[in-house]
């Protein structure tokens, strides 16, 4: 009878290069997510506003008659607009559990008793959120773009406002930057997906009221860096050219937002540690 | 010898005499049993880190009442206005308990606790501990909802107070002349945590991602219901708490908006019946679903 060695042995297998750790945690969170039939149907719903879009397109088109529903720069601005309810829900969906869930299982110091970083573990995690929330918002607003070459059968629109590209790449950059980055602190700083839910709900809504006390007592647009939503609303307008709702100048809103990232990637490095120190 | 570990839901009534020590012990009364779950969650709640962190919330708008009043301490109360002209405090006060109080807070603490009342029990795995006691199922939703209506009325009435002496003194304001209102406005919120409560209580019970379908509700349905003409506004809880509101709101701007699309409003007693059908039904539905569901719990 053949006794094989059972004494300690190398590796053998192949070992990824350093860095790339975290594409394991993003295609491992995108799969999980994709496998609930309720999130799919989410996803499914995100996409019925581009169809509606691209009927209108349609008939702007071909028929004459419907001239005013044309596209312009202003229909992709209300477009990105209007996915903001499905982003609100997606982050909830996707982000709530992702750090609070390992943080609930212990799963942390797991994961960086592994050859992973925090900062890789981090990278993952951001990936699996800011994925989906391009998914509803760059994907189908590029989609749009050229949906209107397509039916248009001409590049007049495209060439007339060549800014529109760029726009929607960094409007729907920036949010998913900004929304995937507070979602993660706030997803840190508790062990129930459920509270972090209800936080996010909190940040997004509860500034947006204090703003509006504020405006329905001053009658000034000027605070809307106090709320997340009006800011990210105030980038669009300036992103894409269109008129501001806000009076608030440009750079105190992409201050209020690179404070507010900053706030929580300082949260994200001062929660996600391997090891809680207890003195 | 140690001592036995306290349970606070075993029957603690001690044997009669010595000849009932063989019979079965009775289990207790619905009511008494109610009163048992509330007394553990009460405490579970109230002194929870989480309630913490939303009092903090809660009490967030104080600062805004602080600004004003600081804004007025410097002479430039003047420019505080409410639709174009100079605002009283009541009026700075009622459309604060409308905007912030009414629209967001009520409703996310009852989304908040109200759907935890059993789903956290099921995301801990310890509902089995509670359902093997001899009491009602029922009565166990029962007793945390009582805690989560006094834990949320204990968080957001002093903070409710406070902005009341901080903001209707503004513009010589006085604070006799809105007293009554101010016990108005306590009252509503009472009954809009307690309806709120109850309906997400029901959809606890019945959902397995609970929060999302209470942020669907609340921030969704509520929302777009609210603006939609015809009847699909009286399928929400902020119609009739609306009704209820003492103070009347801005004359214009967003004001205006919000009075054109409350114009018809329920009677005070035709909301109340309503709020009050609500909460007690979507207890009874709860509490219906909890006794017959069979909670599987994730491994």
């Amino acid at each position: 009878m053949p006794i094989h060695d059972q004494s300690y042995r190398h590796y053998g297998g192949d070992r990824s290069p350093q860095g790339r750790a975290w594409t394991v945690i993003a295609v491992a969170g995108i799969r999980t997510m994709l496998a609930k039939r309720k999130f799919l149907g989410l996803l499914i719903l995100a996409w019925l506003p581009f169809v509606v879009r691209a009927v209108q397109m349609y008939i702007a088109a071909n028929f004459p008659q419907a001239s005013m529903l044309a596209a312009s720069a202003q229909t992709f601005r209300e477009f990105l607009d209007q996915q903001g309810v499905f982003v609100f829900f997606i982050t909830i969906f996707t982000g709530a559990g992702l750090i609070a869930n390992d943080m609930r299982a212990n799963a942390l110091q797991i994961y960086l008793s592994k050859p992973l970083g925090r900062a890789e573990y981090i990278a993952g995690k951001f990936a699996v959120l800011a994925f989906f929330l391009l998914l509803v918002t760059l994907l189908p607003a590029t989609m749009l773009l050229i949906t209107q070459v397509v039916f248009a059968g001409n590049l007049t629109f495209l060439a007339a406002n060549l800014f529109l590209l760029p726009a929607i790449v960094l409007y729907a950059g920036v949010e998913a930057v900004v929304l995937s980055v507070v979602m993660l602190a706030l997803s840190s700083l508790s062990k129930s997906a459920r509270f972090v839910g209800v936080m996010y709900a909190g940040v997004i809504f509860f500034t947006h009221a204090l703003y509006g006390v504020v405006y329905v007592v001053t009658r000034n647009t000027r605070f809307s860096w106090m709320s997340l939503q009006a800011s990210l609303q105030h980038l669009g307008d300036v992103i894409f050219r269109v008129p501001s709702r806000y009076d608030t100048a440009p750079w105190v809103t992409v201050l209020a937002l690179v404070i507010m990232v900053g706030l929580a990637a300082f949260v994200l490095e001062r929660r996600v540690r391997g090891v809680e120190v207890v003195t | 010898m140690s001592e036995p570990l306290h349970d606070p839901l075993a029957d603690t009534t001690p044997p009669a005499a010595p000849a009932a020590v063989g019979a079965p012990r009775q289990a207790p009364a619905f009511a008494s049993a109610a009163m048992r779950v509330f007394d553990l969650s009460l405490g579970q709640m109230l002194w929870s880190r989480r309630t913490i962190f939303l009092a903090l919330i809660v009490g967030s708008p104080l600062a805004l009442g602080v600004l004003f009043r600081v804004l007025e301490m410097f002479g430039m109360g003047g420019n505080i206005r409410v639709g174009g002209a100079s605002a009283a405090g009541a009026t700075i006060f009622g459309g604060m308990i409308w905007i912030l109080y009414l629209r967001f807070i009520i409703p996310v603490l009852g989304v908040f606790y109200g759907t935890a009342l059993i789903a956290d029990e099921v995301d801990d795995k310890t509902i089995t501990y509670l359902f093997v006691r001899p009491i009602s199922r029922s009565a166990i939703l029962v007793g945390k909802y009582l805690a989560y209506l006094v834990t949320t009325v204990f968080v957001v009435l002093p903070s409710v107070v406070l902005l009341y002496l901080l903001v209707v003194p503004l513009g010589q304001g006085s604070l006799a002349a809105s007293f009554p209102a101010l016990l108005k406005d306590l009252g509503l919120l009472g009954v809009g945590l307690a309806a709120y409560g109850a309906l997400f209580a029901l959809i606890g019970a019945q959902f397995k991602h609970p929060l999302v379908t209470g942020l669907v509700f609340a921030f969704g349905w509520e929302q777009l219901a609210l603006v939609l003409p015809g009847y699909l506004r009286r399928l929400t809880i902020a119609y009739y708490l609306q009704a209820l509101v003492p103070h009347s709101m801005p004359q214009e701007g967003l004001g205006s908006v919000l009075q054109a699309l409350f114009r018809e409003v329920p009677s005070p007693w035709v909301s109340l019946a309503w709020l009050f059908g609500c909460t007690i039904v979507s207890l009874a539905l709860a509490g219906r679903i909890v006794e017959r569901r069979e909670y599987v719990l994730e491994q």
